[in-house]
């Protein structure tokens, strides 16, 4: 592979956020093609779902951020991506978050979002962030709740001009509420 | 460190998410690109055009954006490609509306092979091929591309060509 250069990794108490590698692919795809995936755009087709996944890095490479593999300290196996997403047809940069199931539980994607959103508003200089949640999709919307982020009804929806079904946009605390 | 290459007529360079993606949303919109996973909408096809960055990394290689030196035009891709399941790896190749008709895929598709011969070491190569395809099944044919076997991938049924191989390619070019 092409090392992705500049990637940092970003600790916090129990995880270590680090860049994609190919290795985290058998994971990232087996979920991407299981009913798991229903409210991340799934389930998928194998070749869809690496796709998808090839698309993880081309949004590093692109955008020169993305969606870091979270991975437990000492150990190096992924548990999930989560990081900041922000494909250039959306209309507001977003901080994602996606686990495998056995990760869940454990209060892990809201230690790494809560790590992704200070770089997104440390280093990457974000005024503000959202996160885009489907209905249904109850365990990441008491996440973003649990983050501090409120519906914010006024705010735009990803497709919302391409005949999209809505989603629930929930919009963080401002960078300096956090201070 | 992503190469840049040259034809005649085209450059091969890195795809450019800034400046390509409005090309590569007009395509994707179009009929055109009924072969390569289309048609679908603006955020289809960002993640679409996201892929191939992503499958360089992955992969150390992988498709080529196609700039017209006459024009500075983004015409198409090209170059080598092997997303998971796909028998082999292969050379691809895809033009733009408007772009067609002039031989430059076989162009682009013939500096991508050498490509990965000469640069990647491969030791041989195919393109996989819907038969319904025919603008790509005569690329293939003015490559020399051989059908060799078919391939089934989710609904797709492909036909799977050869192409010369690194040393007739290279006696031909000398």
């Amino acid at each position: 592979m092409i090392a992705l250069t500049g990637i940092p990794v970003l600790e916090t108490e129990r995880l270590v956020l680090r860049a994609p590698q190919p290795q985290d692919g058998p994971g990232y795809v087996a979920f991407m093609m299981s009913e798991r995936a229903q409210y991340v755009g799934g389930p998928l087709p194998e070749r869809r779902a690496w796709y998808a996944f090839a698309t993880e890095f081309g949004h590093w490479a692109t955008r020169q951020f993305g969606m870091w593999a979270v991975t437990e300290k000492g150990s190096d196996i992924c548990l999930g991506y989560v990081g900041c997403w922000s494909p250039q047809t959306w209309p507001e940069a977003e901080i994602g978050w996606t686990l495998w199931p056995e990760a869940e539980g454990r209060g892990i994607a809201y230690e790494a979002a809560l790590a992704a959103r200070a770089h997104a508003y440390g280093t990457l200089g974000w005024a503000t962030a959202v996160s885009y949640i489907d209905y249904g999709n109850e365990r990441s919307a008491r996440l973003a709740e649990r983050l501090g982020a409120r519906l914010d009804p006024e705010a735009l929806f990803p497709g919302h001009d391409m005949g999209a079904e809505p989603c629930r946009v929930y919009r963080h605390p401002a960078p300096e509420d956090l201070a | 460190m992503i190469p840049t290459l040259e034809t005649e007529r085209l450059i091969l360079r890195p795809l450019c998410e800034e400046t390509d993606f409005e090309p590569m949303a007009a395509f994707f919109a179009s009929e055109r690109s009924g072969f390569y996973g289309g048609p679908c909408d603006r955020a289809q096809a960002w993640r679409k055009t996201a892929v191939y960055p992503g499958h360089w990394a992955l992969r150390g290689y992988g498709p080529f954006a196609l700039e017209e030196k006459a024009t500075g035009r983004f015409a198409g891709l090209a170059g080598p490609w092997f997303p998971e399941g796909f028998p082999e790896p292969e050379i691809t190749w895809m033009l733009c509306d408007g772009f067609e008709g002039r031989g430059l895929a076989t162009e682009a598709a013939l500096r991508g092979l050498r490509f990965a011969y000469e640069t990647l070491g491969w030791r041989t190569a195919v393109s996989s091929i819907e038969p319904r395809n025919g603008p790509s099944l005569r690329v293939a044919e003015r490559l020399g591309a051989v059908h060799e076997y078919d391939f089934r991938i989710g609904d797709s049924d492909l036909g799977i060509f050869r192409h010369l191989s690194p040393a007739v390619l290279a006696e031909m070019a000398a």
